[in-house]
């Protein structure tokens, strides 16, 4: 038993660093916080904070893989909001019944998929076929789309969003399973068996690791980049639409700090914007950790939410120091060592 | 004073367990050319860690100059007048060769500022002491192969080296400019300096060095001087088996041309390049770095797109737009840069030979077992002898020639009419190289065109049926069967 336990832990570093990680997080506020931290309310928080950015991570984490990274998401995610919160507020009225309600949601998803599609093409057209280094090309596109929304609505969030819409957002199925939270699970799933069990998942690790070989071997590696970022990118909007329907509007700048806390997140999962590696199992278990985390700050009356980023940093350091004993060498950033 | 610059003797070093060298003892005398050769493997590049201070042996005795060297680190290597100039040169890409000449010294000397005087005398005294001549205000990215390999040998010299080593100089070389690093080598070497140089190349050893040492699976199977060898013996003591050339004979060759390239140009590469290809040949395209030949290749693979002229298949025009187009045709390239063309190092062995055949193992709408993936891979290991426990691990495990096996697993395990190989050997040892070509001989008899693309003339003279001469983008010579001599296309190249 024993035995096949450190096998595992040899074989999946990330996995047991992770798994040590919840269970050391788990037990420190089981001990400080006995009283609330195992409490209804308590968990409910957490399972009903981070579907949001849990479906934004599971976006990128399909860039990372294929060897490029999104900048763009958030900025991108909040246009497709606002164009659809404005569709919404124009067609909703009082007294519709819920029939014509769901007619409009739907066409909304439609739009938030339309321009999460479309971000996702211009990104992939920039960095496949210009050959613009992906962080550049998606720090300029998230400008625009940030600029585009802030003159649209001269940076005041939109409202109108229809009554049935934020109702859902908050409903609990069968009474213990939040609407966001089955949104974020089915993703999860979707995206597990686009990476493990089709080719697109082989192919996109092996475009990760070397994308000049993928087109020696008759990949359709700009055609695959493409696609990439036209999946993550409509997640990541998917993932913009649950912040609507949390904050019943839509904003240029909602949910700007997820950017950084969803590369946060990759990397403590070990999915790395070198490419070509990373377990979505992992980015599960870190996606639950941060989010642990934070719920866990929030409980202690003398530390506020800065606090919470701050041990998401010092956290990130540490794996970081870590990890350069499982690669042996490190942290490359796009470099590959040549054999000898 | 000892007669050796440098003796090395019961040398033992291992990693976690697995004995990389046991027992080496080998000697070099100062003034005087020493080879070490081996297969890739064999300990080769360990035991110059070990000579350079990069790594610390576990026994054994070193002698430098006749005194004995404890611990070495690499700082104190290049005191001592070690000097080790690696494969990838540790140059800086985008500093000038003056910068890159002087740096170390001047950085060693605690200076501070920079003075472009001092920099320029620094670089120019480096320059005189082999006699070359280049641009000081030259990108060092933009200089070829070999001339950054004679900037760093410069460099090497400034520290007042007694011994140089050059780690597989010639991989990038052409033949031209490999002779012009040999007289590089042989003005040190007459000079006094000891070079130590590492290679696997059969003839160039023979014609450069005065001691041989030669290694096999971590120990050294034999020392002494390189002239009482012979080609033959020198290949059996280095792979441990009798190796016989045997010379490609065509056996059913087609009556149409699989592959007819009509008048194909592409602007600045090559012009006018006409030829056809049948079953059951192997035709060789060989020519100098430059001469077009990698770019014709490339055309007929679809990762160029020459304007002008057509290419037939099979007699029916055809416009190869890109490699997976080339693929559809039946049209498979195996690339001449196998690390960073060929495979993801990084990435299992079975996901690597499957790459291009995933639409195979794959059902209508793309999805795939995992078990079937490793079971293509399995078939494709046992019929190569790929040597690997397990096609789950890295295929940056395996050795130069396993790893082109695995490429060539890739392309055969689609159904081709076509195969296009860029320097099938480059960097293989000369075991798997025998393999492989037997097994290129095998596919052609079997009724595949087989294009070669090589510099190394003794390879295009044994498997090719035809060759083709490239020069300056232009076909020159063509000649078959028992006309291909080294000798008869050296003279067309030059």
């Amino acid at each position: 038993m024993l035995a096949k336990v450190k096998n595992f832990a040899s074989k999946n570093n990330y996995t047991t660093m992770l798994l040590s990680l919840l269970a050391v997080l788990l037990l420190f506020f089981s001990i400080t916080k006995a009283g609330t931290f195992w409490t209804v309310g308590t968990w409910k928080g957490i399972v009903m904070q981070f579907p949001e950015y849990g479906l934004m991570t599971i976006g990128v984490m399909f860039c990372f893989i294929s060897g490029n990274i999104d900048m763009s998401f958030v900025a991108l995610g909040d246009f497709a909001t606002i164009m659809a919160v404005r569709y919404m507020a124009a067609h909703t009225t009082e007294g519709m019944s819920n029939g014509q309600m769901v007619g409009v949601i739907l066409v909304s998803l439609l739009i938030v998929i339309l321009i999460g599609a479309l971000g996702g093409v211009i990104n992939g057209v920039l960095i496949a076929y210009l050959n613009i280094p992906p962080v550049m090309a998606t720090i300029a596109m998230q400008l625009v789309w940030l600029g585009l929304s802030t003159a649209l609505t001269q940076g005041y969030a939109v409202t109108g969003v229809t009554p049935l819409f934020t109702e859902i957002g908050h409903t609990m199925l069968f009474g213990f399973l939040p609407v966001p939270l089955l949104v974020f699970i089915v993703v999860f799933l979707i995206a597990a068996f686009l990476l493990k069990y089709t080719t697109y998942g082989k192919k996109l690790y092996m475009i990760g690791t070397n994308v000049k070989a993928a087109r020696f071997s008759a990949i359709n590696t700009r055609g695959m980049i493409i696609g990439t970022f036209v999946l993550a990118d409509i997640i990541c909007c998917f993932g913009c639409m649950l912040m609507v329907s949390t904050m019943n509007s839509a904003k240029a700048d909602y949910g700007t700090s997820y950017v950084m806390n969803v590369i946060l997140i990759l990397v403590l999962a070990g999915v790395l914007p070198d490419g070509g590696m990373g377990k979505i199992f992992n980015v599960l278990l870190a996606i639950i950790s941060i989010q642990i985390i934070s719920s866990g700050v929030n409980m202690f009356s003398s530390l506020n939410p800065y606090h919470a980023s701050m041990i998401w940093g010092g956290l990130l350091i540490i794996v970081l120091i870590l990890s350069t004993r499982f690669n042996g060498s490190g942290f490359k950033l796009r470099k590959r060592k040549k054999k000898v | 004073m000892s007669e050796y610059l440098l003796e090395m003797t019961g040398i033992c070093k291992s990693f976690a367990g697995v004995h990389a060298l046991k027992n080496v003892n080998f000697k070099v005398r100062p003034g005087k050319v020493m080879c070490l050769a081996g297969e890739n493997g064999c300990g080769k590049s360990t035991l110059v860690k070990i000579i350079s201070g990069v790594y610390t042996k576990d026994e054994g005795e070193v002698l430098f100059e006749g005194k004995p060297i404890t611990k070495i680190t690499p700082a104190e290597a290049t005191k001592l007048g070690i000097q080790v100039i690696y494969q990838d040169l540790s140059i800086f890409p985008n500093l000038t060769v003056m910068e890159n000449l002087a740096i170390n010294s001047e950085i060693t000397a605690g200076k501070k500022l920079v003075n472009r005087k001092s920099w320029e005398a620094t670089a120019k005294e480096a320059l005189s002491k082999i006699g070359y001549d280049i641009d000081l205000n030259a990108k060092m990215g933009e200089l070829s192969v070999a001339d950054k390999q004679l900037v760093a040998i410069c460099r090497a010299l400034l520290f007042d080296a007694k011994l140089i080593i050059m780690d597989e100089p010639t991989t990038a070389l052409t033949k031209k400019e490999v002779d012009a690093l040999f007289k590089t080598a042989r003005q040190l070497r007459d000079s006094g300096i000891a070079i130590m140089f590492i290679s696997h190349k059969t003839e160039e050893i023979f014609e450069i060095s005065d001691d041989v040492c030669i290694m096999r699976n971590g120990e050294n199977v034999y020392a002494g001087p390189t002239k009482d060898l012979t080609p033959k013996e020198f290949t059996y003591h280095m792979t441990g088996r009798e190796l016989t050339d045997d010379h490609f004979v065509t056996r059913n060759v087609s009556k149409e041309p699989v592959l007819k390239v009509d008048h194909l140009t592409l602007k600045n590469k090559f012009t006018d390049v006409s030829f056809e290809l049948r079953e059951g040949e192997i035709l060789g395209i060989t020519g100098l770095l430059g001469s077009g030949r990698t770019e014709l290749a490339l055309s007929l693979f679809g990762l160029e797109h020459p304007k002008e002229g057509s290419i037939y298949l099979n007699g029916e025009a055809v416009k190869i737009s890109s490699p997976i187009k080339a693929q559809k045709l039946k049209i498979g390239y195996v690339p001449e840069d196998r690390l960073t063309e060929g495979l993801c190092l990084q990435q299992p062995i079975s996901d690597n030979i499957t790459l291009s055949s995933l639409k195979r193992l794959s059902n209508a709408i793309g999805l795939i077992k995992n078990k079937d993936i490793l079971d293509d891979a399995d078939i494709w290991k046992e019929k190569f002898s790929i040597k690997t426990d397990d096609v789950r691990k890295f295929a940056s495990t395996l050795s130069g020639g396993n790893q082109q096996k695995i490429v060539l697993s890739k392309w055969l395990s689609n159904d081709l009419d076509v195969l296009i190989l860029n320097g099938p050997t480059v960097g293989v040892d000369v075991g798997a190289k025998q393999d492989i070509h037997a097994l290129v001989h095998d596919l052609a008899n079997e009724g595949l065109a087989v294009i070669i693309i090589s510099d190394d003339l003794s390879e295009v003279v044994v498997n090719c049926s035809r060759v083709i001469v490239m020069k300056e983008g232009r076909i020159v010579g063509e000649m078959s069967g028992d006309d291909i001599t080294e000798n008869k296309i050296l003279e067309i190249i030059r």
